[in-house]
């Protein structure tokens, strides 16, 4: 890990438009555009020493997005756009959190909700509703949201939504 | 950790800002009131507790993900 990291710090330092490359648990070397680098203004709980992320887009045609640390090699969220699952999926941000992310307004914000797949059981897929991902795309900073616990399902089923009763 | 003994409608205070009150006990629960500037964040410990056990679960998740796409896009017809 540290030498992979200590490799792509320093060709940053060199130069911030030239790509460095990371070695990563989940798809090997992957290339990294200083550009693209979102950092989190509060790191994800459970891992506080990951603060800078890159979207991955699992493929052309997928719906789903990696969400893939450069400060730890095997840590790497699979992740989707809930308006995808959940049309009607638009939680209030706190002001606070408004202020965090730099912008006025929630519509402002691009979200990703964290899927959970057990292994081998694809079927069980549950999406986090209760903790979004909240980016500002313009400046590339990005924070888990907290909400509600009595409105939002941490483990919504994405597979037999249609005879759940969540929002 | 400090501990503090209080009375329904007694608070203590945090800084110069913050301000936590016992507005009510009733039936082993407490109520309180906190009252703090807008940039402090304020949750049910539960809460964090809960979406970090989550973001520990996710992180399990696999990485052969093709058969995904087509069970979503199955439930999208469906």
């Amino acid at each position: 890990m540290t030498e992979a990291t200590a490799a792509m710090t320093n060709k940053h330092e060199a130069g911030p438009n030239r790509p460095a490359t990371m070695m990563t648990a989940k798809f090997g070397e992957i290339s990294i555009d200083a550009d693209k680098i979102i950092t989190m203004t509060t790191p994800f709980l459970g891992f506080p020493d990951s603060r800078r992320f890159v979207l991955r887009p699992h493929g052309p045609e997928s719906p789903f997005i990696w969400l893939q640390s450069l400060d730890d090699p095997n840590l790497a969220f699979v992740t989707i756009n809930p308006a995808l699952l959940i049309p009607t999926y638009r939680p209030e941000i706190p002001p606070m959190i408004l202020d965090e992310l730099a912008v006025k307004e929630a519509g402002q914000l691009e979200l990703l909700v964290i899927l959970t797949i057990p292994k081998g059981r694809v079927e069980e897929m549950t999406a986090n509703l209760l903790g979004p991902v909240a980016i500002n795309p313009g400046k590339r900073i990005a924070k888990q949201v907290p909400l509600d616990p009595t409105r939002y399902d941490p483990c919504w089923q994405v597979l037999v939504s249609d005879e759940g009763t969540n929002p | 950790m400090l501990i503090l003994t209080r009375k329904a409608g007694e608070a203590i205070a945090i800084n110069d800002n913050i301000t936590v009150t016992v507005i009510e006990m009733k039936g082993g629960q407490v109520k309180l009131g906190i009252e703090a500037p807008r940039h402090v964040a304020i949750h049910r410990e539960e809460v964090l507790t809960r979406i970090l056990e989550e973001n520990k679960r996710a992180t399990e998740t696999t990485g052969d993900l093709p058969a995904l796409d087509a069970i979503l896009k199955h439930k999208k017809t469906a």
